[in-house]
């Protein structure tokens, strides 16, 4: 073994198989990390395309193919060996398809899954290598390109008779929904062409300033019915929220994957027995979403045509009702899938526990943020990871976890004077 | 045998215990070799002189090297045999294979056994420093990994006002039964030893640390220990609890500093079986001549604990078809060649069935080794420093803390080769701290 530590021994020596100690290997290799996670992935997909019918399907189908071509022929281009196989491709594709909606049309799907392989990953140099995470680099893209197409407007959601079959474009709006259960689909048409939650959401919290607060918002039922829900629950037909049932059985307008939460909480889990996630970030991630949704002020329009900014929107109109409120804008956008698959993915998170639980409360932070505040950004949790993701080395390099037999805080010495370890006395 | 509940510490891994085909195997003499290449440095450093000639017949117990220095100590023959030639060998220092002269015997005869003499009375109440002296005499060393000369462990460990003396039977390597075997069957001679070191290091606290599922076993000992005044206690087996460092910090709470020793925080460590070669030599004047080896693997038959003479071939004494030959404990052994001999650092001469080492890939941050690292090291970011030749970030990171005890590589989907980048790493680091 060259003993001495310079780049060029190292540049040389370090793709050598080393045949020392120790001589037993754990059996997971990263191909089966990859695949496994990818069939975690396949769960909440499923749901995707029983929910959102076969053009789900096409979808992803779509998105794994461009992103397995597009890696493959990058590669070779480049002339650099394809890290990891092709699972992390395969991987790639499908939490893309997760994100994007089913009547995404495939240029926009092979458009996404370019910028995921080719921005994403290839020109960081692959797998393990890459600052943001590569599919939602894909789904970024096309959310600025495709403004008018994927802006969370009015979605389709299969009705309950044309489930897995049904063509999710073949979409009418309803006059008078009131949930999705027990509705056959609208004549002539296999889907229900939906508000999407987030927008009455926005409209509940939001006031444009120019317009008079056009219905009151949390504090309608204090005056008129009691009742543990926001005044949106009751509110005339388009900017009616769903019930809660819809949001955790995922038959909601959304993304492929970003709806089933029931399933998404499931495959999270999974995930989390396999040791493939810490429990700490998505936790994290969600309770920070969940703090700042209780906590931020919004705008509420008053009982007299007053708009007022409340803090404490839990608090403020009693816990119930603000306990719906809040659990509504964690359910309604795509913070569950951001939570379980995106902002877990390995290689653009902190490997410390410690910096992942900041990296995590400061990305939930700033999802529940965007969504609240930001109303032009139509992704606010795939934008707040993919913006920590940016600081996620800084946050690794600053989170310093106490090494064996170091004095707490150490390290700061250790940067003034690298070698002022205490010597071993002999 | 638990009266107390322990802390432990950060990471570690269950590790596939592999021990069942030697965990009830009684110590047996070992298969006989045709000759001995008895090291004459058995703890590194300078070799032994010799004085004997090829060609001269030697009784067992005769003088074949004498120390030069206080590094070295003398070496006796293990069986009668006669001298035919001076040779080299290889035997396991502490970052690798320690090559040294070796005299080599042929025409063996009687060869040991483990020893069974009964005590000479009084043993009890040998004062300390008649006990150093009895150490002293009987040249002695450590029975671990980079072994040295007891009395020097004894003196550095006096030195550094050391209250505490630990014996380390967790046994924590896959495979590896031999102090386990030993002290099944000598429990109350290993009880012995560890109270006359107590005694001569002038410990005040004297444990005797097991692993919880074995206690079964160990009932001679722990009865023999707790008239001695020794605290048994058996601990869970996560792996690396049997690491010095760790175990201290366990018992103790005291953290080694980076790059130190556990007696650096008063504390020592032994094993069982330099515990069990104080006794034989200390109460019943019995020289070391060898000691319990582990044989096993799944590439050889000759499985189970051996009473195995100093200076055996590993590969002849394992008796497999074909490298690798491994001598010590899986996570942390070297590789055998046909020099590798016999020393008191061999606890385990194993030939498992292992796979040719993969191509490393590229990291891919799943943060493993960071989770399971017991030093608290982030192994990802040190991996770094390492692709990129930075010996002063690594220094900054840490790097001296590391224990060598093989998780990050166990465990590393991407299959690099964590631990030896560690151990280059810190020495490249101790390069420069040490000047």
């Amino acid at each position: 073994m060259a003993d001495e530590l310079t780049a060029a021994t190292v540049m040389r020596t370090r793709r050598l198989p080393a045949f020392e100690a120790p001589f037993l290997r754990a059996p997971e290799g990263a191909r089966r990390v990859f695949l496994v996670t990818l069939g975690a992935a396949c769960a909440p997909l499923l749901a995707g395309v029983v929910l959102f019918g076969w053009r789900a399907a096409v979808v992803a189908c779509i998105c794994v193919a461009a992103c397995v071509i597009i890696e493959h022929v990058t590669y070779r281009v480049a002339h650099t060996p394809a890290l990891g196989g092709r699972s992390h491709a395969y991987l790639t594709g499908v939490l893309l398809a997760l994100t994007l909606p089913a009547f995404t049309p495939w240029y926009v799907a092979v458009i996404a899954s370019a910028f995921a392989v080719i921005i994403g990953k290839a020109v960081f140099g692959g797998v393990g290598h890459f600052l943001w995470q590569p599919a939602l680099v894909g789904r970024f893209a096309v959310a600025v390109m495709f403004p008018a197409l994927l802006a969370p407007g009015d979605w389709p959601v299969l009705a309950q008779n044309r489930l897995l079959v049904g063509d999710v474009t073949d979409a009418r709006t309803p006059m008078d929904y009131r949930g999705w259960q027990d509705r056959s689909a609208p004549e002539g048409a296999d889907a229900f062409r939906l508000p999407h939650p987030r927008r009455a959401l926005a409209k509940l919290t939001n006031r444009p300033t120019d317009a008079p607060p056009a219905y009151s918002g949390l504090a309608m039922p204090r005056l008129e019915m009691p009742g543990a829900a926001p005044a949106a629950l009751h509110a005339p037909s388009p900017d009616r929220l769903p019930p809660m049932r819809d949001l955790v059985f995922g038959t909601r307008p959304g993304g492929i994957g970003e709806t089933c939460i029931i399933v998404l909480l499931v495959a999270g889990g999974y995930l989390v027995y396999r040791d493939y996630v810490r429990w700490q970030l998505p936790v994290a991630f969600l309770a920070s979403a969940w703090c700042v949704a209780a906590v931020a002020p919004v705008q509420l329009a008053g009982p007299s045509q007053t708009v007022e900014t409340v803090w404490f929107p839990l608090l403020v109109e009693g816990l119930d009702v603000g306990f719906t409120y809040v659990n509504y804008q964690l359910l309604s956008g795509a913070t569950v899938l951001a939570a379980t698959f995106l902002i877990t993915e390995m290689s653009s998170r902190p490997a410390t526990v410690g910096g992942q639980v900041i990296f995590g409360a400061a990305a939930g932070a700033l999802a529940m943020g965007l969504q609240l505040y930001v109303t032009a950004v139509p992704i606010p949790a795939y934008a707040a990871v993919l913006a920590m993701n940016t600081f996620a080395p800084w946050i690794e390099r600053m989170w310093r976890p106490r090494v064996l037999g170091r004095r707490r805080l150490a390290w700061l010495g250790s940067l003034v004077h690298p070698f002022g370890e205490r010597r071993p006395k002999r | 045998m638990l009266a107390r509940r322990y802390a432990t510490f950060t990471g570690g891994i269950d590790l596939p215990d592999l021990k069942d085909a030697t965990l009830d195997a009684p110590v047996r003499p070992g298969p006989v070799p045709a000759r001995l290449r008895v090291p004459l440095a058995p703890c590194g450093g300078p070799p032994a002189e010799p004085v004997v000639a090829a060609g001269q017949r030697v009784v067992a117990g005769q003088r074949l090297g004498a120390a030069s220095d206080d590094a070295a100590v003398d070496v006796y023959a293990p069986a009668t045999g006669t001298v035919s030639r001076l040779t080299r060998v290889a035997t396991a220092g502490r970052y690798g294979p320690a090559h040294s002269d070796a005299v080599e015997l042929v025409e063996l005869e009687h060869l040991p056994e483990l020893p069974a003499e009964p005590p000479t009375a009084g043993w009890r109440e040998l004062a300390a420093a008649q006990v150093r002296e009895r150490i002293a005499d009987g040249a002695l060393t450590t029975f671990r990994r980079g072994a040295e000369p007891l009395s020097g462990w004894i003196e550095r460990a006096r030195a550094a006002g050391c209250r505490v003396l630990i014996a380390n039977v967790m046994e924590h390597e896959p495979y590896v039964t031999a102090d386990h075997a030993l002290l099944r069957a000598r429990g109350r001679q290993v009880a012995g030893g560890l109270m006359l070191l107590g005694r001569a290091i002038g410990a005040e606290t004297v444990y005797l640390a097991a692993d919880r599922r074995r206690t079964d076993d160990y009932h001679p000992a722990e009865d023999a220990a707790r008239e001695l005044g020794i605290e048994p206690v058996a601990l869970e087996h996560k792996y690396p609890t049997g690491a010095d460092v760790m175990l201290v910090k366990i018992l103790t709470r005291c953290e080694t500093p980076p790059g130190g020793s556990p007696t650096d925080v008063g504390a020592a460590v032994v094993d069982a079986a330099t515990c069990f070669a104080t006794y034989a030599q200390v109460a019943c004047g019995v020289r070391p001549s060898g000691r319990v080896v582990t044989v096993a693997g799944e590439r050889t038959s000759r499985v189970g604990n051996f009473f195995v003479p100093f200076g055996v071939g590993c590969v002849d004494l394992v008796g497999a078809p074909g490298p690798p030959v491994l001598h010590g404990g899986a996570m942390t052994a070297l590789r055998c060649d046909e020099a590798t001999v016999t020393s008191p650092a061999s606890d385990a001469v194993l030939a498992p069935a292992v796979e040719t080492p993969p191509h490393p890939g590229p990291c891919i941050r799943c943060g493993w080794c960071v989770a399971h690292c017991p030093a608290r090291l982030n192994v990802a970011a040190l991996n770094d420093a390492f692709e990129l030749a930075d010996v002063d970030r690594a220094a900054r990171l840490g790097v001296r803390a590391c224990i060598a005890c093989g998780v990050c590589s166990y465990i590393c989907p991407a299959r690099l080769p964590l631990t030896q980048r560690m151990n280059q790493l810190n020495r490249a680091v101790g390069r420069v701290a040490d000047g």
